[in-house]
Parts: C-alpha cells; structure tokens; sequence
C-alpha cells in the first residue's frame, strides 16, 4: 500500500516565501524517528495528484495537512480547521484536480486536519525563498502541534534534534539552503 | 461575420490557460489562440549565482505536476555543463524514475480525459467517478497504476513527490536488491493492468472516432474527422528518456531553438461578440468581455527550425516509432501506447541494474562555464533545461518547459473545429500550465473557506 494509517502532508511552494511552510514543517518532522504507522511528506504542489486522490480509505485513517491560511490572525498564527469547514462545492476548482473535492470525498471516512499558519508573506507569481521571521518562528510550535496530534511525545527533545539534523544534513541540498 | 469566444479557463487539465476563438457564423473556428495566463516567474534569474545543486530543486518546484522530468533535466543539464558522465547504475535508477513518473501521468490523464469519451455502443458519456459497473472497475485499474507509478517513483527517487536521490553526478543512494525486487514485482503487475487498460483506452478512442457529434451543453456537437490536425512538426529528443549534449548522437540541438515574443505569434485587441452560458462549466465569457491574447500571453513561443512543433507522445512516436496517426485521436492514442513501453524499459533497466554498483561520479568537475542541455521527454513533452555552470556556480539557466512548445501549436491545430470541442483538442496534448498559488481565505463569521488551490 502506497499510504500508512496516518499520512502527514506538508503542502506549499517554497519558493513564494512563508508558502514553504507547509513543507518546512515536514522537513522539521522528517528528523523524528516516528512509527512506522505514520508517513510526514513534503507534498509540494504535488499534493491532490500524488496523495490526496491515492488515499485509500481502507487503509489510511487519518491524514494531517500543514499549509497557510489567511483566517484573518497574525503573522505566524496556527489553527486547526476541519474539512466540515470547507463547504462541498463552494470553492470547486474548475482548473484540475484540486484539495477541496478529494478531501470532501474522504472526510467521511477518514480523520482530516488541516493545520493552517497565517502567512505574512506570499509573493506569488514573483519567488522570494526562505520564510518571514514569523513564520519561520510558527515551524517547532507546529512540530510540537503535530507530534501531539500523532500521541508521539518528544518532550524537550525536539530543539536539541534540530540542532543535530543541522550538523547532519550536510551532505544534502535543498531548495531554500543557503546558496 | 467572424465573432469571438472565449473559454477562460480551460479545464480538466494543469494550470491556468485560456482558448480566445474567432469563429464564423457556423461557430467553425477560423482562428484559434490558446495561452497562458499564468504569470511568469523567471526561474531564470532566481538560478543565478546559486550552486549546482540546488538550482535542480528549485526547479522542481515550478510544477505541481512534473518535478521528476524537471529535478531530472535540470540535473541533467548541469551534468551536460560541467562534463559529468554518470555511472551506469544511476543511469538505470534515473530511467525507473522516468518510467514510474510516466505510467502514474497517463493514468492520472485517462481520469482527466475520459469525461470527452463515451461508453461503447452507448450515448452515455463516462464519468469516471461513477460507482456503476462497467467504468467502476476501470477507474480502480487506473488507480492501482498511479500507485504502482508513485511506489516505485517513491522507492527509485527517495521521496513521494520531489525526488531527493538523484544528484548533480549521479544518485545519492543504491537501491537495495529488496528494493529492486519490490519494484520489478510491481512493475510485472502494472504491466498487466497496463495491457487492459490500453486496450480499454483504445477502443474508446476508436469508438470516438467513429462518431459523427458529441454532446456539449446540451446540444449535439459535429465531430470533425480531422479534429486536432496541424501543419507543424514534431520534436522529440529520445523514444522514452531523455538526451544531453554528452551524447555521441544528440537528440536535440541548442542552434535549432529560437523565440519569439507573445505579440509576435498572438491575436490583437478584441470583444467577445458570442456567448453560451450552458457551456460547461459556467459558461463562455459574456458579450463584451475585452480580449487581448498578444498582451495576456504569459508565455514566449519557442520555435524549432523557425516554426512551432509538437512535443509529447505522438512526437516521439512518429519521430523514433514511424507513427503515422494525427490530430487529437492520434495523441491519445499514442499515449496509451507509451503504458506498455514505460513499463518494459523499467522493467529492462530493473534487469541491467546492480544494486552494488556505483551511483556517484567521482570526481564531480566544478564546470567552465561552458553550456549544456539536455531534453527530458517528460509525459507531456520534451522538457529542455539549459544551463552554465562555472566553479559550482550557476551562470546561465533556462527551461523550455513542453506546453510552451505545444501552445502555439495546439492554437493552429484548433482551426476548422466547432469552437465547442477546442477544449477537447487542448486536451489531447495533456497541458501542464505551471500555476500561481492560491491562498486559503477564511471568512471567520460565515465560516466560508476557500482552499487553496495547491497545483
């Protein structure tokens, strides 16, 4: 099966600023040693066609999407939403396939949160990369969100593991690294 | 009288695009334009002064849809620059990955297409959706391909969406001799289902064809027999992955490519002067919506040896496959064909593959400066990244990315069909217009959401 019980999505664009928080927070939780239960994915823009219409209900239970939101909060603001909140149709996406309609088709059947951040800045269709400070502060609040989401507790655990992933990841580029 | 419409946006396809159409009094299209609408980003000068290594990456974030042929022709391009010949085995990883990215994109476009296509023998048209037998079983056979697609995507390229194995240089890990076979038994099985699906896929295609109207908001709509034909070329770099300017024969060449400005290749200022709001969906742009295709353009019209060309499917089939079917019928044909060759090169790269050999050039040369290419053929089409790199740097970086190939020559294969069905041949070339972002907007006292539209 492609999916686990639990799928952990970190949706956005990296490259329009406090867009990226989506998959920051999933390369944060990447550094974890979770259950083999549970799958964090840095989803991209790739999540309604690589993940949300793959789901299967059979198998996953439960799916946490990280994303921004602009609910009107301050910069760096973290809420939780429901699909209930997301009307059936209101926002159908006439371009392609888009998150609304897979998530109403799974919402009865599986457990969806969506964890929205309130972006500061989204520079979209210009690409600045790396997050406003605000933003980038909301990133371990949403770690620790998360984790307690999960039942996965890692205490005090989780500044010391971000400071060794620092030191490990080296050897691997990515996207918004420093260049 | 010649009058104007417009269908904006296009659907059922990537991103945001728009057809705008001068058509006579019978609604046959005289004049047809299809562009973008999605601002461009300029990835180009983003590249600038970043390493080799992170410039694949970002690139791979341009599209929702094709950050393999993407992270793989940017990666490519870079090794085309600084002289890099990879070691076999990564090779043979970077061919699976293709592969697993193909198979999972068709099907995913047999969804997106299938809605234009009627049951056999039936005016019924497909929803693909639907819990009845027989389109229930179909769209299960197609699901299990996209998994079979994506696992295998996930296990050769590191991660579900933007592969993180491949590497400036090679790959940054082996596969395992687990791994390969998990790979080749799910490679045996989507072949399979590859087999039935093709063959579902092309006797609907051949039912189509043989149609003479199809419905479109009620009304019965003539089916041209040439429906989708053009003039223009096609360009095609490798039958199945791809080439660079290290290879002995190279498949494309950087002297052939030149550009032009929207306004050069698009029609003026214009008013939409016809209007028919049962199109589906939401209807056409009303009377008296300004258009303005040589300004709206968001797009440069590349050419191949001075004239647009086609990329995708049918272009490699008739460049590397002596495939003689045109127009639209002849691209989803031709599509459904590549299920089975994707699968068989995976499958033959799987069998060529040892997993202890080596995956990493070493050394890796930091680059003169000088340029290289090298052409993807992505699902949709030749997707050409070209780059300089000097000392680890990026100096130059360009992408020709397929539908910007593809939407001049889509607009002319548009002329002398109902302006009804132009959505239908914008279809056929299976479009992936690299989107803006939208954010969600959250109305707290009527507790309104509008998603993001995450491409």
């Amino acid at each position: 099966m492609l999916f686990p019980e639990t799928v952990v999505a970190g949706c956005g664009n990296p490259l329009f600023a406090d867009d990226g928080f989506g998959p920051a927070v999933a390369e944060e939780l990447a550094r974890f040693e979770l259950p083999d239960t549970i799958k964090v994915m840095d989803a991209g823009l790739g999540g309604p066609h690589f993940i949300f219409t793959l789901i299967d209900p059979e198998q996953t239970k439960r799916l946490i999407i990280i994303d921004i939101a602009d609910f009107g909060g301050d910069p760096g603001e973290i809420r939780d939403f429901r699909v209930e909140d997301l009307p059936a149709g209101s926002y159908r996406d006439i371009h392609s396939w888009d998150l609304t309609e897979p998530l109403q088709r799974l919402k009865d059947t599986i457990d969806i949160t969506v964890i929205g951040c309130q972006p500061e800045r989204v520079t979209a269709p210009d690409f600045e990369m790396g997050l406003t400070e605000k933003v980038h502060n909301a990133v371990p609040r949403t770690v620790r969100h998360v984790l307690e989401l999960l039942g996965v507790d890692y205490g005090m655990a989780i500044e010391n593991l971000r400071n060794e992933g620092r030191q490990q990841e080296t050897d691997r580029e990515t996207c918004i690294g420093e260049g | 009288m010649s009058k104007i419409v417009e269908i904006s946006p296009t659907t059922r396809h990537e991103g945001h695009s728009k057809l705008v159409l001068k058509v006579d009094d019978a609604g046959i299209i005289e004049r047809g334009d299809w562009l973008s609408i999605t601002p461009v980003r300029g990835v180009e000068k983003l590249a600038i002064n970043k390493t080799m290594d992170q410039v694949p990456k970002i690139a791979s974030r341009v599209c929702g849809i094709c950050p393999i042929a993407h992270t793989l022709a940017g990666i490519e391009s870079m090794e085309g620059s600084i002289r890099c010949e990879i070691p076999r085995d990564a090779k043979l990883l970077r061919v699976v990955l293709q592969c697993a990215n193909r198979l999972h994109s068709i099907a995913l476009h047999n969804i997106l297409i299938l809605p234009d296509f009627y049951i056999p023998g039936t005016d019924t048209k497909i929803n693909p959706f639907t819990p009845e037998e027989p389109v229930r079983s179909v769209a299960k056979r197609i699901q299990r391909l996209r998994e079979i697609g994506q696992t295998i995507g996930e296990i050769a390229g590191g991660e579900a969406v933007h592969p993180s194995n491949p590497r400036v240089g090679g790959m940054y890990k082996a596969c395992t001799p687990r791994a390969v076979t998990k790979m080749y038994d799910l490679a045996k099985e989507g072949l399979v289902l590859a087999h039935e699906q093709m063959d579902f896929m092309l006797a609907v295609i051949s039912n189509m064809r043989k149609r003479d109207w199809t419905e479109v908001g009620g009304k019965q709509i003539p089916l041209p027999k040439t429906l989708g034909y053009h003039n223009q070329g096609v360009m095609a770099a490798h039958p199945i992955y791809a080439s660079s300017n290290l290879d002995e024969n190279p498949g494309w060449d950087p002297e052939r490519w030149t550009d032009v400005r929207p306004w050069d290749w698009y029609m003026g200022e214009g008013e939409v002067s016809l209007a028919d709001p049962s199109y589906p969906i939401g209807g056409t742009s009303p009377v008296g919506t300004k258009v303005n295709p040589q300004m709206e353009a968001c797009t440069g019209v590349p050419l191949y040896d001075g004239a647009p060309v086609e990329v995708g499917p049918r272009a490699r089939l008739v460049k590397f496959k002596n495939f003689d079917e045109k127009g639209t019928w002849g691209q989803h044909i031709a599509r459904q064909l590549e299920y089975t060759d994707s699968l068989y090169a995976m499958i033959n790269a799987l069998d060529e593959y040892n997993p202890s050999g080596k995956v990493l050039a070493d050394p890796i040369p930091q680059g003169d400066g000088s340029l290289g290419w090298a052409a993807n053929e992505a699902p949709r089409g030749c997707d050409v990244h070209l780059a300089k790199v000097k000392d680890g740097r990026v100096l130059y970086y360009e992408m020709l990315v397929p539908t910007t190939w593809n939407f001049p020559t889509c607009s002319r294969a548009l002329t002398g069909a109902p302006w009804q069905v132009a959505e239908m041949v914008v279809r056929g070339y299976d479009p992936c217009v690299s989107c803006a972002t939208h954010m969600i907007v959250i109305d707290e006292d009527q507790r309104v959401v509008a998603q993001k539209l995450i491409q």
